[in-house]
């Protein structure tokens, strides 16, 4: 029912046009609120789904790392023992040597994957034929099952009939313990993420040179840029936010490296490849120490939120 | 002859023949354990599972019963294990839990008393208790059969025993340093080395070198079944035995010994290039199946050489449980499979399929038989088996002494080091338990 306009503004009405004015007003309220609910609704699903799988998760992350956990035939008895934890986690130097370890694999793994894979993307981006046969055979090891790979380099390995071992016999050396050897532990287990993971990053990188300008490439070689200049002020540039988003992924999932590790070292010799993951298994599993293991993984969760913040300012300037 | 005295000569007649014919009955007749459920059995693929698949392969044809197996690799058996006993209804009748996992189950009461499922249901006095580690005393919170309840029965009984190549020594070392001498003089690195035993971190090598501990009077705490948790493993005694286990590691091992778990001492010995290794006896059928082994006719056992305190072995025994969650039809199938199991008939079956038998009185049957004499050296090394993990903390206190033992071996720390922070470790372990701890005066670094 339409009311006369006084009765709702509280002024005489100015005539029928200001009348339907004011019905429009109103109409366009409802309908604004209409779409603010019809927005929330949409958005409804999206947020159950971040409540039920990440929220809730984290929350009882939360939970279990502030208490002590015990399973008996009513199933898990959680005790509030929040200062337990901690204080296990502030004596606990070997955490601290976990962390080194997984920085130093993190590092040192993926600059040499985003050097190799850079060098592959351009190197392949030249090839004249058989680019697609190329591409696809680049990316092999990438699709080979974690297992596989692990009891594949394992025997490659291997001390007494490891392939390796064997070359370097043919030519008077070794045999060396690529898996035993404290100091080169850490290197081999590194060798095979390389392996593993640079063609990912080759895939990521290969379609940004392919993307690539070629007139401005060409324009910079006609007035005389040398490769050098070429890729460094050119490519390289162009690229950055492919650059950025393979660094990004492959950072994160270094971080979290665990299977490879685990098949071919078990964190070992002494804590020499020991990463974060492999010592939250060992204290999730080996040692049932639910809470305890529930508060490193806060820790390790906090660390990578850091490193994505810290990186996330590089990235986006050299990005830019 | 008088109705009388005919019935006295038939009765006679009888009892004769019962007499002549029993041992053979023994030998043929099987427990009959009746129409049961279908089972399913958790258990590790260890190298006895064969033997095992074989036995069950058997009841299976005797008895129709079905049994459904899910061998899994030992690292995948404990959660398998953990996850079955915390649904509504376990997948698995039967589960078979590696020792130093078993406390943790016993104790949060998710497993039956096997008296419970079969009334007054006790082992067999043939089968061996080994260490006691079948029995719960909750009041204690200790494995042990004095007031404990009967948990689980052995599908083995673990220890290790000292393999060598007869061809190349005329007799087994006795004793530690006897041991370092022959592999010095035997060993022609790399084409054999003169010993090797587990070298890598974790239940590796804290198993491995549970025999040096023991035989130099060393141990991990000081009296748990009595409540004192005092830290011993940092003691003078168990400081000479890692220095000699590394020594003997060092000298007669391949240099990756620091990486070597079980899979690779077995290797090296059944391709004839160690001249003795250190290995659980559930490894034997390893050496003698000649499509796996160079040293079929060459390979013996003997039992594990002596420290100053004589012969310490550790045993590492399996244990078949069953979950409370699971209905009663279920529980009585597992109870008749186990009790056809251990039964000296079935026991005898499973150690011609390559199983390693739990009574007494078939390895005395059998031990006497070339292909059985290694059961001699088994027996030995049982009489003198000990449980050294027998307390709740056992796998956290494993993981920690694997660990520092690991890093002794590889130089990263000095042997007394190794042992000082082992020794801290553990007793922050039991002091975040409430137990009642404490840890000897560190030895000089």
């Amino acid at each position: 029912m339409n009311l006369p306009s006084e009765t709702r503004t509280g002024l005489p009405a100015a005539g029928p046009g200001s009348a339907a004015r004011t019905r429009s007003r109103a109409g366009r309220r409802r309908r604004r609120a209409g779409d603010r609910w019809f927005r929330w609704a949409l958005l409804l699903p999206a947020l159950v789904v971040l409540l039920v799988l990440t929220v809730w998760p984290v929350a009882n992350l939360v939970r279990m790392a502030v208490s002590t956990i015990e399973f008996g035939r009513e199933g898990a008895e959680f005790t509030f023992t929040p200062l337990r934890n901690l204080s296990r986690l502030a004596g606990d130097e070997l955490f601290l040597t976990n962390l080194w370890t997984t920085a130093l694999f993190v590092v040192v793994s993926v600059a040499i994957e985003m050097a190799l894979g850079f060098l592959l993307a351009l190197m392949v981006a030249g090839v004249p034929r058989a680019k697609g046969l190329v591409r696809t055979m680049m990316i092999l090891p990438v699709l080979v099952p974690p297992v596989a790979i692990g009891s594949m380099w394992k025997l490659m390995y291997n001390y007494d009939f490891g392939i390796l071992n064997q070359a370097l016999g043919l030519i008077g050396l070794g045999p060396i313990g690529w898996l035993s050897e404290p100091s080169l532990a850490l290197w081999s287990v590194v060798l095979v993420d390389v392996w593993h993971w640079t063609p990912f990053v080759f895939l990521i990188l290969f379609a940004g040179v392919e993307g690539l300008p070629r007139e401005v490439i060409e324009a910079a070689r006609v007035d005389g840029a040398t490769t050098a200049q070429i890729v460094r002020k050119i490519i390289v540039p162009l690229m950055a936010p492919a650059i950025a988003v393979a660094f990004i992924f492959r950072s994160i999932l270094a971080f979290k490296v665990f299977d490879q590790i685990y098949l071919l070292t078990s964190g070992g010799p002494g804590t020499s490849t020991e990463v974060v993951s492999l010592r939250l298994y060992h204290v999730f599993f080996g040692q049932n120490e639910l809470g305890y293991g529930a508060l490193l993984s806060l820790v390790i969760i906090a660390a990578i939120v850091a490193f994505l913040v810290t990186t996330r300012g590089l990235v986006g300037r050299f990005a830019r | 002859m008088t109705i009388r005295s005919f019935r006295q000569a038939f009765a006679a007649g009888l009892a004769l023949a019962a007499l002549v014919g029993a041992p053979a009955l023994a030998e043929e007749a099987f427990l009959d354990v009746g129409k049961q459920e279908p089972i399913t059995i958790l258990i590790n693929s260890s190298p006895w599972y064969l033997g095992f698949e074989s036995v069950v392969d058997l009841y299976t044809e005797q008895t129709g019963n079905e049994v459904k197996i899910d061998a899994t690799p030992y690292g995948g058996v404990l959660e398998k294990a953990r996850n079955a006993v915390r649904t509504s209804q376990s997948p698995y009748d039967i589960l078979n839990l590696d020792s130093g996992w078993t406390i943790e189950f016993y104790q949060s009461d998710v497993l039956r008393p096997l008296g419970e499922i079969v009334d007054g249901y006790e082992m067999p006095k043939e089968v061996f208790t080994c260490g006691g580690s079948y029995f719960w005393n909750a009041e204690k919170h200790f494995r042990t059969a004095e007031g404990g309840k009967l948990m689980a029965v052995p599908p083995n009984c673990n220890t290790h025993v000292l393999v060598y190549r007869k061809d190349l020594m005329e007799k087994p070392p006795a004793t530690w340093d006897e041991v370092l001498s022959s592999c010095q003089k035997v060993q022609d690195k790399p084409k054999l080395y003169g010993f090797a035993t587990r070298g890598e971190r974790g239940n590796g090598i804290h198993y491995d070198f549970m025999p040096f501990l023991l035989s130099y009077g060393g141990s991990i705490v000081k009296d748990p079944e009595a409540g004192d948790y005092t830290v011993t493993i940092n003691s003078p005694e168990a400081l000479q035995a890692l220095e000699q286990f590394i020594k003997i590691e060092h000298g007669c091992a391949p240099d990756n010994v620091a990486a070597m778990g079980q899979g690779d001492v077995i290797q090296l010995m059944s391709a004839g290039s160690a001249a003795m290794v250190e290995t659980v006896i559930a490894a034997w059928p390893n050496y003698v199946d000649p499509t796996r082994s160079a040293v079929v006719d060459t390979v013996a056992a003997a039992p594990m050489p002596e420290g100053p305190s004589g012969r310490g072995v550790a045993i590492g025994n399996w244990h078949f449980a069953i979950p409370r969650n699971i209905p009663d039809e279920r529980a009585k199938a597992a109870m008749a499979f186990i009790q056809w199991f251990l039964t000296e008939q079935a026991q005898t079956a499973y150690a011609e399929g390559g199983g390693i038998p739990v009574r007494a009185d078939v390895l005395e049957k059998l031990s006497s038989q070339p292909k059985f004499a290694w059961m001699a050296a088994y027996k030995t090394n049982l009489e003198a088996g000990k449980q050294p993990l027998g307390f709740a903390e056992g796998a956290a206190v494993e993981q920690v002494i694997g660990l520092r033992l690991n890093q002794a071996l590889v130089g990263e720390m000095s042997p007394a080091a190794a042992l000082n922070t082992a020794a801290k470790e553990i007793e922050g372990i039991f002091k975040q338990s409430g137990r009642n701890t404490g840890m000897l005066d560190p030895l000089s670094e």
